[in-house]
């Protein structure tokens, strides 16, 4: 009877030492974390999902393999088909390469864990998807453009996406323009934060800027177009220089116009300068009439002389001047001169002519010849 | 008039001597005062045709009026040139206490005038050589032509063309100066040095006058 019992005890001592250990090891590993690089993806975006698990028994357990599968989400990656032994209180990261294939949403992939003595862990990993952009707008812009006039732009890049943006970059693209800077860097972006970018833009022709926005969502690159019309139109500040108190003279050889110049608009006429155009030929002394700077409600006189056609009746008044960015204007203004002059057809340079010296020298030997022929037979 | 108008301009002395063997007659002077006055009246049309150009159409009658006047008082001016010339040598010789008549006076005056018959036909080409050189403006408002006309005296005087007529008709002057210093001495019984004195300071001033108002180019 007594070596019956001891049979039992054994068997039951056998079993206990085969069958127990396994059990306890199973129901101790756990998973103590998962991330997602970056923590939130766009569609088509590529990410990197770690999954840390942990045996918190006081047995070693030997996994077999660990995978995951898809629900929104693609494993790129290959699966850890044996992955081994892990030891009792320690700790093992498995990684994942995925990519969104779904739509936007929040996704759960499982990630399963095969253990050698049977058994497995399952563990649904969340995977968030959302497809917002970095938003650009234009916050800066002159009332309008003229051709060859450096514009201020200032462009406002936020990130309205839950998680951070890095590399943000804005590049203006397109032709018909040129640039300063030819791109502006941000960096990186946090969630709801934003920056601005201020380019220096001269358009040579109307035209479409696009300046694309660029950044990173991990590795995954995206861009933002914001579209820019640039259409030439009138300045409302710009200068505006008015010909007044206009006086037409005619002179010997041609006229002399002297009147004032002034500045009625809101920004500096620079380096301006007062001449005639055709038909009128500019002569000397004052071909061109240099005025030099005139500030908003500046006046200043000029006077300038010309050879024109008599049978010219209106001659343009040219006032060239510049910006301050040395863009060259013209601001013409007709003055009415066949009404109020006469003008020699001929050209003449003030002097007298060699045949008008022939006649005086002629006149005067005529002239002291018969003097001196009269007191010589008196 | 037995010693012919070329005495008269290259032996002065001789002609007026044999002159005032003669009682004085004004008939020749006179003519010769009115012939400067036709060709000074020449001048003033041409200057006159200037204007009418400006006048529109239904004011060119009164171009014509004012044609007719330019013509009388260009004649007239010449004798009244003559007249106030011969006035005014009367009376500077009575400071050198000259005798002889004011017919006389004037006489020997009208004479003297003789080169600027020659003057005045060069005045006259120079005159017209200036106006056809100048483009007229179509028809234009009153204020408009009476500007044009301040700015056309502007224009004529700086005018090479001008200039040269001036400095012509400053050496025909002096010409005429020395005819009328013998004709002073002799019209007035003064020494060549009163003479010279006599006709050389109203003759100095005009000279004077003149150039002054050519000296815009000088």
């Amino acid at each position: 009877m007594k070596l019956h019992y001891l049979l039992v005890i054994s068997l039951i001592c056998a079993v206990a030492a085969l069958i127990g250990p396994v059990s306890a090891a199973e129901a101790d590993v756990t998973v103590t974390s998962s991330s997602l690089d970056p923590s939130v993806l766009m569609k088509g975006d590529t990410g990197t999902l770690t999954v840390t698990i942990k045996n918190n028994g006081a047995d070693p357990v030997v996994i077999r393999s660990a995978r995951l599968y898809n629900d929104g989400v693609v494993a790129t990656s290959d699966p850890y088909p044996a992955v081994g032994e892990l030891g009792a209180g320690n700790n093992k990261t498995f990684t994942f390469t995925v990519r969104a294939d779904g739509g936007e949403g929040t996704f759960y992939p499982k990630f399963v864990v095969d253990f050698r003595d049977g058994g497995t862990l399952r563990y649904q990993v969340p995977v968030l998807v959302e497809n917002t952009p970095l938003s650009a707008s234009v916050i800066g812009k002159p009332d309008a453009f003229a051709q060859g006039r450096k514009a201020d732009i200032t462009i406002l890049v936020g990130n309205p996406r839950p998680n951070a943006a890095s590399g943000v970059q804005v590049v203006p693209q397109g032709t018909g323009f040129t640039v300063t800077p030819t791109g502006g860097f941000i960096g990186a972006l946090a969630p709801d934060g934003s920056s601005t970018v201020r380019f220096n833009l001269t358009p040579t022709a109307e035209t479409d800027v696009a300046f694309q926005v660029i950044w990173r969502n991990g590795i995954n690159t995206h861009t933002a177009d914001l579209t820019l019309p640039i259409t030439f139109s009138e300045d409302k500040r710009q200068a505006d220089p008015v010909v007044t108190n206009v006086e037409v003279t005619p002179i010997a050889g041609g006229y002399r116009i002297v009147g004032d110049v002034m500045n009625a608009g809101l920004e500096s006429a620079r380096s301006v300068l007062v001449t005639t155009g055709a038909p009128a030929a500019p002569t000397d002394p004052f071909r061109v009439y240099v005025v030099g700077t005139l500030d908003p409600d500046d006046i200043s006189s000029f006077e300038v002389t010309f050879r024109a056609d008599g049978g010219a009746k209106e001659i343009p008044v040219v006032v060239e001047y510049r910006d301050d960015d040395g863009n060259r204007y013209t601001a013409t203004t007709m003055v009415e001169v066949g009404g109020v002059a006469a003008t020699p057809l001929e050209e003449s340079d003030g002097g007298i002519p060699p045949l008008g010296v022939v006649v005086i020298m002629l006149a005067a030997v005529g002239v002291f010849g018969a003097i001196y022929y009269s007191w010589r037979r008196k | 008039m037995e010693a012919g108008f070329l005495r008269v301009l290259l032996n002065p002395g001789r002609f007026f001597e044999a002159r005032m063997q003669d009682e004085p007659s004004l008939k020749v002077p006179a003519l010769i005062a009115l012939v400067i006055g036709i060709i000074g009246a020449v001048s003033a049309v041409l200057a006159a045709n200037l204007i009418i150009a400006m006048l529109p159409a239904e004011a060119q009658a009164f171009g014509v009026i004012g044609v007719i006047f330019a013509a009388v008082f260009g004649v007239i001016g010449g004798v009244l040139t003559w007249i106030a010339f011969g006035i005014v040598f009367y009376l500077i010789s009575m400071i050198f206490k000259g005798k002889g008549s004011f017919k006389r006076t004037l006489e020997f005056t009208g004479y003297g005038f003789l080169p600027q018959v020659f003057g005045g036909i060069i005045g006259a080409f120079f005159t017209y050589l200036i106006i056809s050189r100048i483009t007229i403006p179509s028809a234009m408002s009153p204020e408009q032509m009476v500007e044009f006309s301040e700015n056309l005296a502007t224009m004529l005087v700086a005018d090479p063309l001008a200039q040269i007529s001036g400095i012509v008709g400053i050496l025909f002057m002096i010409w005429s100066a020395n005819i009328w210093i013998f004709g002073m001495k002799y019209a007035r019984n003064l020494s060549t040095r009163d003479a010279a004195l006599t006709v050389g300071i109203p003759v100095g001033l005009y000279i004077l006058y003149t150039l002054t108002t050519l000296a815009g180019w000088l």
